[in-house]
C-alpha cells in the first residue's frame, strides 16, 4: 500500500484525540510524508493574534508559508517573509476584494451562530476560476458537570463561473471537529473526540444588476455564505445524532439496564396488548 | 524499546474494537482492525518482517488488555486471553473448560490444547462465582464473554469480561470491559469498568470511558454477595454514564454552536452589511 494512503488509513482508525501526536509518530517514520500530510489532515485549528489590527484569525495550510501566517485582517504574513514570496502568496484585486467580503460575512455569522469564537477565511485564484477555506473555532469553557468541548469546522471550496458569469459551479467538502470531555466523581472520565467530513455541490445563480463585477462578487460572497450556513447546521444535527444518539445507543445495546429478561417479558406483554386492539376492531 | 517502536506500539495499542474475520472453517481470524493497522505500519516501514517481529509484545498487550477472544480448536467453547490467565510462551489457561492452550497474538488464532487442572485456595469460591456471574451476564449483556481466574500471588480473585458488538456495514464496532480482582481475605473489590466505541461513516468518532470501582465488603463475603456489588456497580454506572452524555448534550455541546441565531432566522446573507452596524452599537464580544 502507498505509505500517504497507510498514514490516512491510521489516523482513521485511531482516537481522533491524539491525531496530532499520531501524525507526529507517523512523519517521525516517514519524515518525506510530512508536506502532504499536514496538508491533507485535518487536526484542530491554532490561532494567532493579528500585531497590526489587534484581531485573533485561525492558522491552516493555506494561509501558511514556512513559519508565517497571512492574517486576513490585515492581509500580511506574521513573521514578515521576502517580498518575492510575499508577491505570489498576497492576494489583491477581485480575490482579495472577496476573501474581505467574504471575512466580513463570516464575522457575523459566526456571532449569530457562535456567539464568541474565531472565524477566518482564505481565497486563491485557481487557473480558471478559485478556490478558498473558511474555518470556525469555538470553545466551550461550561465546564465542571456541563464538561468541556471544542468546535472546529474547515470548508474548503472550489468555485469555478459559466462562460455567461450567470452562475457558478460550487464545490464545499467540509469537516468538523468535535471533542467533547466530562471528568466527574461519578463518571470518571468520559472522552467522546472524532470529525466527520462531508460534501456537497451546487450550480447557484450569480446577480447581475447591470453585470457590475462588484455585483458578481457579492454574489459570490452570498452564494459561499449560504453554502456553508447550511452545511453547518446540517453537520450540527449529523453530530448530535451520533455523538449522543448512536454512540449511546452502541453502548445500551452492549449492556441493557433492563434485566434481559424483563425486556422479553415486556416485548411480549406488549405484542399481546397489540393483537387483542386488533383482535376488537 | 526504540523510540520508532515505541511509535509502532503506540498504533497497536489505540486500535479500536474490530470484528473478527470468519473463515471457512468456523474459527476466529485477526480482527479486521488489527490486520489493517499491521498493513498500514508495514507500508510505514522500510522493513518487512522484522517490524512484525518487533510488534509482538505489542500485539500481546494488545490483546491482553483487549481481552480479545477466542474459539478453542475441536470445541464450540469461547475462551479469551488476559494478564490474569497468562502461563508464558504464549500459552494461556481457561478455568471453565479445564484447558490450556497457545496463543498467536499475530494471528489471533489457539492451538495445542492440553488438559489443564486448576488447583487453587479458592476454588470453591471460583465455582460459585461462575455459576452466579454466569446469570448476572445472561440478564445484563446480549453478549458476553467472561472468565473467572485465581491469582496465586495475592491470594484473589480475577473476573473478566468482555462484551463486544459489530455493525461494519453501519460503520461502528463496540466494546465493554470489566475487569475486577477481588481478595476474599480483605474483602476488597477493584477494578475498572472501559467502553470503547467506533463510528466511521466518513469520519472517525470515538468515544473512550474508563471507570474504576472500588468496594469494600465482609471478609468472608459469598459469590452471591460479590456478583451483587459488581451488578450494583455497574448498573449505577451506566445509568451515570446516559447521564453524562445528556449533560454533554446540554451544556459543552450546546454551548459551541447554535441550531439557529437568536433572531430564530437564517443569516440574511445579502444584507450582512446592516448587521455589522448593529453588531457595533451592541459592542464587540471578548473572546
Amino acid at each position: 500500500m502507498d505509505p500517504f494512503d497507510a498514514a490516512l488509513d491510521l489516523l482513521r482508525r485511531l482516537p481522533p484525540s491524539s491525531t496530532q501526536q499520531n501524525l507526529n509518530g507517523i512523519i517521525s517514520l516517514k519524515p518525506d510524508l510530512e508536506e502532504d500530510l499536514l496538508s491533507s489532515v485535518d487536526v484542530a485549528l491554532t490561532s494567532k493574534r493579528c500585531t497590526k489590527t489587534g484581531r485573533d484569525y485561525l492558522c491552516c495550510d493555506y494561509n501558511r508559508d514556512g513559519n508565517s501566517y497571512r492574517s486576513p485582517w490585515s492581509n500580511e504574513f506574521e513573521p514578515p517573509i521576502e517580498p518575492e514570496e510575499a508577491a505570489d502568496l498576497i492576494p489583491g484585486g477581485r480575490i482579495r476584494r472577496m476573501e474581505e467580503s467574504l471575512n466580513a460575512g463570516v464575522d457575523v455569522y459566526r456571532e449569530l451562530y457562535y456567539e464568541g469564537g474565531i472565524s477566518s477565511a482564505y481565497l486563491w485564484a485557481l487557473e480558471e476560476g478559485f478556490a478558498g477555506v473558511v474555518l470556525f473555532k469555538k470553545t466551550s469553557s461550561a465546564g465542571g458537570s456541563a464538561g468541556k468541548g471544542g468546535w472546529d469546522s474547515i470548508h474548503v471550496l472550489e468555485v469555478s463561473e459559466a462562460a455567461g458569469k450567470r452562475s457558478a459551479h460550487y464545490k464545499l467538502t467540509s469537516t468538523v471537529i468535535l471533542d467533547l470531555g466530562l471528568s466527574s466523581s461519578a463518571v470518571d472520565s468520559l472522552e467522546l473526540a472524532g470529525n466527520l467530513t462531508r460534501q456537497t455541490e451546487s450550480d447557484l445563480a450569480l446577480t447581475h444588476s447591470g453585470s457590475r463585477e462588484s455585483d458578481i462578487e457579492q454574489s459570490h460572497v452570498v452564494n459561499i455564505g449560504r453554502m456553508v450556513e447550511d452545511m453547518e447546521t446540517r453537520m450540527r444535527n449529523l453530530l448530535q445524532e451520533v455523538y449522543f444518539g448512536k454512540a449511546k445507543d452502541v453502548v445500551g445495546d452492549l449492556r441493557s439496564i433492563q434485566p434481559l429478561s424483563e425486556v422479553g417479558r415486556d416485548r411480549d406483554a406488549h405484542r399481546d396488548v397489540v393483537n387483542k386492539i386488533g383482535q376488537r376492531t | 524499546m526504540s523510540s520508532k517502536a515505541a511509535v509502532l506500539a503506540s498504533f497497536v495499542e489505540a486500535a479500536p474494537p474490530g470484528e473478527p474475520v470468519w473463515s471457512l472453517s468456523s474459527t476466529f481470524s485477526p480482527t479486521i482492525e488489527l490486520l489493517k493497522i499491521t498493513a498500514d505500519i508495514k507500508s510505514l516501514t522500510s522493513n518487512g518482517s522484522d517490524v512484525v517481529e518487533s510488534l509482538g509484545s505489542a500485539f500481546q498487550k494488545y490483546n491482553e488488555t483487549q481481552l480479545t477472544t477466542v474459539k478453542l480448536p475441536g470445541s464450540s467453547g469461547v475462551v479469551l486471553v488476559s494478564e490474569f490467565n497468562a502461563l508464558g510462551d504464549g500459552r494461556y489457561f481457561d478455568p471453565g473448560s479445564q484447558s490450556s492452550f497457545t496463543f498467536d497474538h499475530a494471528t489471533q488464532k489457539a492451538s495445542d490444547v492440553l488438559s489443564h487442572t486448576l488447583e487453587s485456595e479458592h476454588s470453591d469460591l471460583i465455582k460459585s462465582l461462575q455459576r452466579i456471574f454466569s446469570t448476572y451476564t445472561s440478564e445484563h449483556y446480549p453478549s458476553s464473554t467472561f472468565a473467572i481466574y485465581p491469582v496465586e500471588s495475592t491470594s484473589s480473585v480475577a473476573l473478566v469480561l468482555v462484551a463486544n458488538k459489530y455493525s461494519p456495514s453501519n460503520y461502528w464496532n463496540g466494546r465493554w470491559r470489566s475487569i475486577y480482582t477481588y481478595s476474599p481475605s480483605s474483602g476488597t473489590l477493584t477494578g475498572n469498568i472501559k467502553v470503547d466505541v467506533h463510528y466511521y461513516e466518513d469520519g472517525n468518532v470515538r468515544l473512550l470511558t474508563t471507570k474504576p470501582v472500588e468496594v469494600k465488603l465482609n471478609s468472608g463475603a459469598s459469590a452471591q454477595d460479590v456478583v451483587k456489588q459488581i451488578g450494583m456497580a455497574e448498573q449505577r454506572y451506566q445509568e451515570e454514564l446516559n447521564r453524562g452524555f445528556a449533560a454533554l448534550s446540554e451544556g459543552a455541546f450546546k454551548g459551541l454552536r447554535r441550531q439557529l441565531p437568536v433572531t430564530r432566522q437564517k443569516v440574511e446573507w445579502e444584507k450582512i452589511g446592516g448587521y455589522r452596524l448593529g453588531q457595533d452599537i451592541g459592542g464587540g464580544r471578548s473572546r
